[in-house]
């Protein structure tokens, strides 16, 4: 590999590749995770399975969107695996600021149910009402089509309404 | 003002401020600055303490494993010298630029056998954990550099295993001390010995082997090294892992 016109032995690039892509990993485990020893035993496992197909990460074009859909699965499956085997929860993820109030009762409701979903609508859910992304962004980072993305978001929606209901005293 | 920015394009906007499209709505929104700055933050948390404690652990962890040092079987180094096979530059047209010089060097690699060790043909089949070592035929004195590539065309050091030019050698046949344990993983590896006039450093040697080989299919076909000094020599030789 080539980085800066150098040629780098294999050591030296791993070295590289984590100092580059390292802090964005971190930063999106941590908000995942709100916890920053999760959060750095999350960055190494994470890079690890960004590195099993490292010319990936050679663009950064390519690099982002694909970190960020190695973390979000990631760390998504270490709050519901948390979640199953009665660990302590890990802290509430913290809803995006919206672009109008009256988005306002929708990421509430995303946040008090997000666990009951399947990992590709939580992490649908997450990227709208966590990350504050378009439908379009969405569906480019999670490497799936932009009417999949409006399909999951709306049973998304629709079934945490109705199981509120159903557990509303 | 436009849409507040996702914290990817945010990420875009650290990683390279100038280039991003979100810079024009960070630079106007109170909001989306604080999150920048908070990012940048936790980026600099990531640097200052995460950064330091894991660096090594995850560079051992990924990086393709370190051929290590091979203790010479002395006493089978006669015998199957004896009845080595040289193989010296692939025949062919040599491409533009290549400074090397035809016929002029060969490299032998040997396996431990039932028997004693044994000389590996071109294309010949090898555990893919083998310890392998090596002898240069190259008349004169030389800097030599003997380095591989894999199919996913990841160059390895080989000889010397340290330092930042290559070994000075003389003679005709020359014995390497070590030698290399393969990496355990299948699938094809060529080995290139390259001896110049003059010293050159291992990033050159590692340039010009990127050149040449990016794909599975240059691996096999083995072609010459473009690109070293003139009055190189160069050979090289294929192995295939197979379990």
């Amino acid at each position: 590999m080539q980085a800066g016109g150098r040629v780098l032995d294999p050591r030296q690039r791993v070295a590289e590749l984590y100092k580059t892509y390292g802090p964005a990993i971190y930063r999106r485990c941590l908000r995942l995770l709100a916890d920053t020893e999760a959060a750095r035993d999350a960055t190494q496992e994470v890079f690890g399975k960004l590195m099993r197909d490292a010319r990936k990460l050679e663009s950064r074009e390519s690099a982002l969107p694909w970190i960020y859909r190695v973390a979000t699965n990631h760390c998504l499956n270490l709050r519901r695996n948390a979640g199953r085997r009665g660990e302590e929860a890990l802290p509430d993820l913290e809803m995006a600021a919206p672009e109008s109030p009256d988005l306002v009762p929708e990421r509430q409701l995303a946040q008090r149910v997000l666990e009951r979903f399947d990992a590709q609508t939580q992490a649908v859910a997450i990227g709208v009402f966590v990350d504050g992304m378009e439908h379009e962004e969405v569906a480019q980072a999670l490497g799936i089509s932009r009417r999949t993305v409006a399909r999951k978001l709306q049973r998304f929606v629709g079934n945490a309404r109705k199981y509120l209901t159903r557990s509303a005293p | 003002m436009t849409r507040h920015p996702s914290e990817l394009a945010l990420e875009a906007y650290l990683l390279d401020g100038d280039a991003s499209p979100a810079a024009a709505h960070v630079a106007q929104c109170e909001h989306c600055r604080a999150r920048v700055a908070r990012m940048e933050r936790e980026g600099e948390h990531f640097r200052r303490f995460v950064l330091p404690a894991t660096l090594d652990s995850v560079v051992e962890k990924n990086a393709p494993r370190r051929r290590s040092p091979w203790v010479w079987v002395l006493a089978a180094a006669p015998a199957a010298a004896a009845v080595a096979l040289f193989f010296s530059l692939r025949p062919g047209e040599p491409p533009e630029g290549y400074t090397g010089e035809k016929g002029g060097m060969s490299l032998v690699a040997y396996v431990n056998a039932p028997g004693g060790a044994k000389t590996i043909d071109e294309g010949e089949a090898v555990r893919p954990s083998a310890a392998l070592r090596f002898t240069v035929g190259a008349a004169g004195h030389c800097n030599l550099w003997i380095v591989s590539v894999d199919e996913t065309a990841q160059v390895s050091r080989i000889y010397p295993a340290e330092g930042g030019v290559g070994a000075k050698i003389s003679g005709n046949r020359v014995t390497l001390p070590g030698g290399a344990v393969l990496d355990g993983r299948p699938g094809l590896e060529r080995f290139y010995g390259v001896c110049t006039p003059d010293p050159v450093t291992y990033d050159k040697v590692v340039q010009c082997v990127r050149d040449a080989v990016q794909t599975a299919a240059d691996v096999r076909k083995g072609p010459a090294l473009s690109g070293l000094p003139n009055g190189s020599r160069q050979a090289s030789l294929l192995v295939e892992k197979r379990p």
